[in-house]
């Protein structure tokens, strides 16, 4: 099997190692025999969305989430039928600010930064997911969600984190996420494969 | 109140000599007696404050020590208490029971983010920016914030004295209004023309953020730059470091071969640093020169031998990336076959969180080498050590997970390699040595 991962704004949105998740899944699909493509889109480049099975964000400086929304919100609809088709769409850390303009779930801007070790659990997977949160920004839709926090903060003060539509998976959490939690990174690699085979 | 905070600290001060502790609990108490204690202090004609995100108590170290060498009396904060606290004590220390410091300078190493409690009181004649990078992100988070606390503290009559080769710092005569004076380090047989290091603190242009094309790099972000848009770009600095050699630890300024005191590039960097701001104090190349070989003495061993194998140890400094970075380029130009240990049990001093993702900011994928032999994890954070080394490409065989050193001292013992190197920060030093110098 061929897969193709895009990596939005890699450069450009560089803060808390978060490329590690892209390390992680290129590692965890090579080792079962896969071929893994990774493409590293700028801010410069036009990133043709119906390329790629997983494509990742994560965590940027505020003058780059900024400048990264004003670019993504030009492919709106090509990121909604995207999703539609059920193809996978990680977005962590403060990265999730960028996304409100799809209109699925609202964010809040917090007065301080948020940070703090988490201890979570999730549906997705079985056992314990070891996360950090460093981000000025949480999620405040409480419908859709994706993790039980032990430890840590969610979305509107409870202590439920994160939003998924589709295959949309979008958490205020870094780790890096995937490079930290196998459990998780599994969950996404099966969700790959049973994509590719369906 | 003046009066009763400062006899207060200095009798802290006194039990904390007699008592051996800390330094920063007389500046706590002075400043709740007297919270503008600061700005009722009458300060040394010369003022130099050094701050950024790393280097600046080796190069307030190498300033003051220098300075003293030539006969001036010096006030600074030898013992590196660089948080408002710290920085009061060191000041209460030289003061008067009136609030005067009776030495002639005053070089004060000060935390990136405090000078924004500090400068405005101090008013120093000199701001020192040694460099600014990404680093402690539970504290700092992002640049920005770093950036923005350093610069709305500068007083409006300080002099700046920073990086040219760092384009964010070379961007701040677009901020301020100030006088800058740039020191740099010019392109040598160290320097690289393709990028090997990832998540670098900025690679955009400060002023109209395109990315910006460099000639070459000297480490990291580091370098000689443009803009690929507008007209931003690195000028030859006033100080300008050349001809480095370090194996000899020399750099040429001004035609004269200087002493960095180190064979490491951060020991060029504060070293260029240091003489630039010399320099601005008046003392002659010539002088500088004689007095940082005099400080420095002779070059020391980096390694020790116990028997077949040499030992190094190279102290780096947790929660970023840059001195990892060196001590990992430095291990990679080693041809012989080495083992690493890598590890510790502490993060942060400061806060209890175990963020690691500073980890992937490392670019320990210069270790992925036929020359590596066995990699050693060790403490706290040995499982997260042991994923980075596996996405890093080391193949899962060579990497080893342990406790502490001593458990691992039989398998170094008996190991093939030729070479040990340990990295880490805080504890590990002492132990390293311990476990594996030879007994007299």
């Amino acid at each position: 099997m061929k897969f193709n991962i895009a990596h939005l704004f890699p450069e450009e949105l560089d803060l808390y190692g978060e490329n590690g998740n892209i390390k992680a899944l290129k590692y965890a699909l090579e080792k079962k025999g896969y071929t893994v493509t990774i493409t590293n889109i700028s801010f410069n480049d036009t990133p043709n969305f119906s390329l790629y099975d997983f494509i990742y964000i994560g965590s940027g400086r505020p003058i780059y989430l900024e400048k990264a929304k004003n670019i993504l919100i030009n492919y709106k609809e090509k990121i909604l039928k995207y999703l539609e088709q059920d193809k996978i769409f990680l977005v962590t850390g403060n990265a999730l600010s960028i996304f409100d303009f799809l209109n699925l779930y609202e964010y809040t801007t917090e007065k301080e930064t948020v940070t703090s070790n988490v201890n979570a659990t999730t549906s997705l997977c079985n056992g314990v997911i070891k996360a950090f949160q460093n981000t000025d920004y949480l999620i405040k839709t409480t419908s859709n969600l994706l993790f039980n926090i032990e430890f840590g903060y969610g979305n509107s003060s409870t202590k439920l984190e994160g939003f998924k539509y589709h295959n949309f998976y979008v958490t205020s959490l870094i780790g890096p996420l995937l490079a930290r939690n196998n459990n998780l990174l599994n969950y996404f690699i099966e969700l790959l494969e049973e994509n590719k085979q369906a | 109140m003046k009066f009763i905070a400062i006899i207060t600290a200095k009798i802290l001060i006194l039990l904390g000599k007699i008592l051996k502790r800390g330094s920063s609990l007389p500046g706590k108490v002075a400043l709740k007696i007297d919270k503008k204690i600061l700005s009722k202090l009458t300060y040394p004609n010369i003022k130099v404050v050094v701050t950024g995100s790393a280097g600046k108590g080796s190069t307030t170290n190498k300033i003051a020590k220098t300075l003293k060498l030539n006969g001036k009396t010096v006030c600074f904060n030898e013992e590196g208490s660089n948080l408002a606290w710290g920085v009061t004590t060191s000041l209460l220390r030289f003061s008067t029971l009136t609030g005067k410091i009776k030495t002639e300078y005053l070089v004060l190493e000060i935390d990136e983010r405090y000078t924004k409690e500090c400068l405005k009181y101090i008013l120093p004649d000199y701001v020192v920016i040694t460099n600014l990078t990404k680093d402690q992100p539970p504290r700092q988070h992002y640049i920005d914030n770093v950036y923005h606390d350093l610069i709305s503290s500068i007083p409006k009559n300080s002099k700046i004295i920073t990086l040219m080769d760092e384009a964010l710092l070379r961007n701040i005569e677009n901020d301020l209004p100030n006088e800058i004076i740039y020191f740099g380090l010019a392109q040598n047989k160290y320097s690289y023309k393709t990028q090997i290091f990832e998540n670098l603190t900025s690679t955009f242009c400060p002023k109209c953020d395109s990315p910006l094309i460099y000639d070459y790099y000297n480490f990291e972000n580091l370098g000689s730059y443009k803009c690929s848009k507008c007209s931003f770009k690195y000028l030859e600095p006033k100080t300008l470091g050349q001809d480095i050699d370090l194996e000899k630890e020399e750099v040429t300024i001004d035609n004269e071969k200087i002493s960095i005191g180190g064979d490491m590039l951060y020991d060029v960097y504060n070293t260029i640093s240091t003489v630039a701001v010399l320099k601005e104090l008046g003392m002659s190349i010539k002088d500088i020169k004689n007095s940082l070989a005099k400080l420095n003495g002779p070059k020391k061993d980096k390694f020790f031998k116990n028997s077949d194998k040499l030992y190094r140890y190279f102290s780096c400094k947790s929660e970023n990336a840059p001195t990892f970075n060196q001590a990992l380029y430095k291990i990679s130009m080693d041809q012989d076959e080495k083992d690493i240990i890598i590890g510790w049990n502490i993060i942060s001093k400061r806060y209890p969180h175990t963020d690691v993702s500073w980890l992937y900011d490392i670019e320990f994928e210069l270790l992925n080498s036929k020359n590596t032999n066995k990699i050693y994890v060790l403490g706290m954070n040995r499982h997260d050590l042991k994923t980075r080394f596996i996405l890093a490409g080391i193949p899962e065989d060579k990497i080893i997970e342990g406790n502490n050193i001593p458990e691992i001292k039989d398998k170094i013992l008996n190991s093939p390699a030729k070479k040990i190197y340990c990295m880490s920060h805080y504890e590990y030093g002492a132990i390293f040595k311990n476990t594996f110098k030879e007994e007299k």
